[in-house]
């Protein structure tokens, strides 16, 4: 499957045809989707205009912030820098399914016992990224933590708690990895 | 039942509200009643403790609903397109393409746009200025239609530097002239000439700093919908209140038929205390279609068209006695604003800050061909702090005197500006916690040796970040003060509920602050109740009690006495209605966690069976904000101590660790405060090193707007932040005894890593950020 992510805004196609749109499915937070992007369509895009999945933040639009990162195929990825086409048959997890609905994850705890969301909005990128570390590496180092974490900005300065929240979470078990489809260095995926 | 305490005063008052350094007298009316003061001694239970966030699991959920996830019935999309040329005029736009594009509804063009919107002129000012608007049924779509637009324009010289702008045949910037009319602006006390020529040591130095870019990471939005004249706003803002005046002006309605609800915010840091044009565009699109229109500015537009912090060049002369006393401080600045803005020079804080019977600043505000400055994060004072403290470090070098006695030395016990006593200061607490905490040994800082240094850091700093041999350590301080009295109109009210759940309600915003929090825990104090039973109500002008905006580090102590004081309304008719069902007098009651006790006996009642009883009789406490003190300076103080490491091979500066310690009066919730100044020194860091919005001077067009070429900091940079807390309850501010938090920690955090750097390299850098170029030119001298 191809996941190359590259820019495609500012496009200055007029010509649309059907060829534009392909029917595809995919699985977003355990429930599965048909869908008929465009062909410039991001997985951003799908994730917060189609299925209103607005936990997922567009901030850059341009693979600099990390505030758009979900889980593809168990994977951190940029979704502004995703193509919606190229996620056919994919596996998709956003914020919003990090924990079955009402309940909060142990990462999720952790970000609120630590305050480690002032504005929130890069929250959701935050804690899909902690997750992806966990998910392979179960007792992160400071210096792991700081690698996998340097590609999701946060203009609040909450990075101390979210380094916390993410050692606390760890200690209470959030980490399961090494999961098969986690990337080796945790950093969002096109970064 | 609801009877209003009986006025213990009354009428109307002058006070002075202090907001971003600017002094404003206001006329209020005297609250009915004013709530006793918190003093360190009165035992407090919710207040003071570090309460989670309660919108915290909205935001690790993704449910917090932030201004880009509003979506209307039929909603469109407008997309701004922005002018790339710094100035000239508008020959002619070619929409024909764009209109023809699919998904597009409207175009506004050059022209368009009623003129008291003053958008969408012929006239170019700025890179970056809105020529057109396209509205269609995707983001995509406009986006893409508007980029079909074809503009011719007819450039004209332009000038976007200060020295540029007042050259004496400089383009036009703006018809009355390049430089501000209050330019030069002069604030003097003293005769700086005499305390110089009375020095026995005088230093002067030339700071710069940059032009710096806010970067919240929630761009700048809006959503406007008509229900036949009435216009709903959702706006990503600092200011519910005041985009509802700005709209109403703008588009020439009554207040009351506009309404701004802001919910969730991603960050403002000073930029968004008012309407913007994607406000007013979208609004007017939205009259134009029938339909809701959703405006949100992508990366590129925040970054070049949504405020900045204006860079300065100061040049400053200190002079002092041998004994470090000072004689005399003068600072001329050059201050460039971009095409609009106000006087939020750095010249503050060289009156506020130190004893020093003369001193004269002088600065020179100019207009430049780029976007409008805005107020970001201690405006003016964290330029000022640069040059002032930077200043006072090369004093210290100069004199061979520790740089903190330095300080201690010239403390200012009473505002040595208008010679007022402070409500509270704690500055010397603050020097001297910071010093015991950060292990500044009392000489010069120089004095320390490489090994004491890893001994003092080796339990702080991580191993991987220990020095190497082209590494060398250094260690510096700076300290702050920052007006935060907040001040009237603040109005709010406590609403106690059938089920007795408390609703909080009043006019304010949390930018992220945490404000939602901080104003529950004070009504939940104030009534007796537990936390969990009180919602803060906020951010919706239709339905509540103003309040002015977030900014200059006022909401907690501009709000928060109102909050108390409806609380305590609301707490009185409760208790009357109790003590007759408990067969006693009022006075004989108290409350907490929500339930009611006859004191000294154990006759009780919860909250919940007294507003059972009643029913549905609605029990609403109103409170306002009372007038400030008269006479008195009301100040955050702070100072911070960093610790560098500098590669002198690269020049590449790491910050290794900073120690904080700010007196800002009671803190409500201490985990949230420090949160607030992990983010401030976060952001020091961050103008320390990296930021500089970058103007390409041939071409007069911003040439890093994006996050990848603005770097902040990220969390690979961030160092080992201690922070700390003096003095205590201020109650001579307010009966609450909170000041402000939020602008303070960002103010010397600067200064103080480019005392580190001057230390650890031996040579002052006196222009941040604090770039490996720069810090590589001072070390071999080239600069
Ligand atoms: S929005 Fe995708 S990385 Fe910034
Ligand atoms: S919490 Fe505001 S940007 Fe991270």
């Amino acid at each position: 499957m191809c996941r190359a992510a590259f820019k495609t805004w500012r496009t200055f196609d007029t010509s649309l045809t059907a060829e534009l749109f392909q029917l595809m499915r995919l699985t977003v937070n355990d429930r599965v989707h048909d869908v008929a992007p465009r062909d410039d369509e991001t997985l951003l895009e799908l994730l917060r205009d189609r299925l209103a999945l607005t936990g997922t933040k567009l901030t850059c639009d341009r693979g600099e912030c990390g505030a758009c990162t979900v889980l593809l195929d168990g994977a951190t990825a940029y979704s502004c820098l995703t193509l919606a086409v190229s996620c056919d048959g994919a596996t998709v997890r956003t914020v919003e399914g990090l924990a079955p609905p009402g309940s909060l994850s142990t990462l999720q705890q952790a970000f609120i016992a630590h305050d480690a969301a002032q504005c929130g909005y890069c929250t959701p990128g935050q804690l899909v990224a902690a997750q992806a570390l966990l998910d392979h590496s179960a007792h992160p180092t400071d210096d792991e933590i700081r690698a996998a974490m340097s590609g999701n900005l946060c203009r609040c300065g909450t990075y101390p708690k979210i380094v916390q929240a993410i050692r606390a979470a760890a200690e209470a078990g959030a980490g399961v990895g090494p999961s098969a489809a986690s990337t080796a260095d945790g950093a969002p995926h096109g970064a | 039942m609801a009877r209003k305490p009986k006025p213990t005063k009354g009428g109307f008052v002058q006070t002075i509200v202090e907001v971003e350094g600017r002094t404003e007298t206001r006329t209020v009316e005297l609250p009915a009643f004013e709530p006793t003061p918190w003093t360190d001694d009165v035992e407090l239970h919710i207040v003071g403790t570090s309460a989670t966030r309660v919108d915290a699991s909205e935001k690790v959920t993704g449910r917090a609903r932030y201004t880009a996830d509003i979506e209307r019935p039929g909603m469109l999309h407008a997309y701004i397109l922005r002018a790339p040329i710094p100035r000239g005029t508008i020959r002619s736009v070619d929409a024909a393409a764009a209109r023809a594009m699919p998904g597009v509804v409207a175009i506004m063009g050059p022209g368009d746009a009623p003129s008291k919107t003053r958008l969408l002129g012929n006239d170019i000012t700025y890179a970056g200025q809105p020529v057109a608007v396209v509205c269609a049924s995707s983001v995509r779509e406009a986006r893409n239609a508007a980029h079909a637009m074809v503009v011719a324009y007819d450039a004209a010289p332009f000038a976007v530097t200060f020295k540029a702008a007042v050259a004496p045949d400089a383009p036009k910037v703006r018809a009355a002239g390049n430089v501000n009319p209050k330019s030069p602006l002069v604030i003097a006390r003293g005769d700086v000439a005499a305390g110089l020529a009375a020095a026995d040591v005088v230093v002067t130095g030339e700071y710069r700093t940059p032009v710096a870019l806010h970067t919240a990471l929630e761009p700048h939005g809006a959503v406007c919908e008509w229900d036949g004249d009435r216009l709903t706003i959702w706006e990503s803002t600092q200011g519910i209140f005041r985009v509802r005046a700005d709209a109403a002006r703008i588009l020439e309605l009554p207040l009351s038929k506009v309404r701004v609800i802001k919910d969730y915010m991603g960050g403002g840091f000073g930029a968004k205390n008012g309407a913007g044009a994607h406000t007013i565009l979208a609004a007017l699109l939205a009259k134009q279609t029938g339909r809701a229109v959703r405006c949100i500015n992508d990366r590129e537009a925040e970054q070049i068209d949504s405020g900045n912090r204006p860079a300065s060049v100061q040049r400053v002369t200190i002079g002092a006695k041998k004994n470090g006393t000072l004689t005399a401080i003068q600072m001329v600045g050059d201050i460039p604003l971009g095409i609009s803005g106000w006087e939020g020079g750095p010249a503050q804080i060289y009156h506020e800050l130190y004893a020093c019977p003369n001193v004269r600043t002088e600065e020179t505000f100019a207009y430049i061909n780029t976007s409008g400055m805005q107020a970001f994060r201690g405006p003016g004072y964290v330029e000022g702090a640069f040059g002032l403290e930077g200043a006072m470090n090369a004093l210290a070098r100069k004199l061979n005197m520790d740089p903190l006695a330095l300080r201690k030395k010239n403390f200012a016990k009473k505002d040595p500006r208008q010679n007022r006593p402070f409500s509270g200061n704690a500055l010397l607490e603050c020097y001297e916690k910071g010093a015991a905490a950060f292990g500044w040994d009392g000489a010069q800082a120089k004095a320390l040796s490489v090994v004491d240094r890893e001994r003092l850091t080796a339990n702080h700093v991580p191993t991987t970040r220990r020095s190497s041999t082209s590494k060398r350590r250094g260690v510096g301080l700076a300290a702050q003060v920052w007006p935060t009295g907040g001040g009237p109109p603040s109005y709010a009210t406590v609403r106690i509920n059938a089920d007795a759940s408390i609703d909080v309600l009043a006019g304010t915003q949390d930018l992220g602050t945490g404000s939602r929090t901080v104003l529950a825990q004070i009504a939940a104090e104030a009534i007796g109740a537990k936390l969990t039973d009180v919602r803060a109500i906020i951010g919706d002008t239709q339905s509540l009690p103003y309040a002015g905006n977030s900014w200059g580090s006022m909401t907690t102590p501009s709000v928060g006495p109102a909050v108390r004081m409806a609380a305590e309304d609301a707490q009185r008719q409760l208790f009357e209605a109790a003590a007759t069902m408990l067969d006693t007098t009022p006075d004989t009651l108290e409350a907490r966690d929500s339930r009611i006790v006859v004191r000294d006996t154990d006759r009780t009642m919860t909250f919940a069976e007294v507003t059972k009883n009643l029913g549905n009789v609605m029990i609403s406490g109103s409170g306002s904000r009372g007038p400030n003190p008269a006479g008195v300076a009301i100040n955050t103080f702070g100072v911070q101590f960093a610790e560098v490491e500098v590669d002198v091979d690269t020049g590449l500066v790491t910050v290794l660790r900073i120690v904080a310690v700010h007196d800002a009066g009671r803190i409500i919730n201490p985990a949230l405060a420090e949160s607030q100044m992990q983010g401030g020194i976060l952001q020091g860091v961050g103008y320390a090193l990296y930021e500089e919005r970058i103007v390409d001077e041939r071409l007069g067009v911003v040439l890093n707007p994006s996050m990848h070429e603005y770097k902040i900091p990220t969390m690979a940079d961030v160092p080992v932040i201690t922070v700390l807390w003096a003095g205590g309850s201020d109650t001579a501010a307010n009966h609450t005894g909170a000041r402000g938090i939020a602008e303070p920690p960002i103010i010397p955090t600067a200064p103080a890593i480019a005392a580190a750097v001057a230390d650890a390299i031996g040579a002052e850098v006196p222009q941040i950020p604090l770039t490996p170029w720069r810090v590589l030119a001072a070390i071999t001298g080239t600069r």
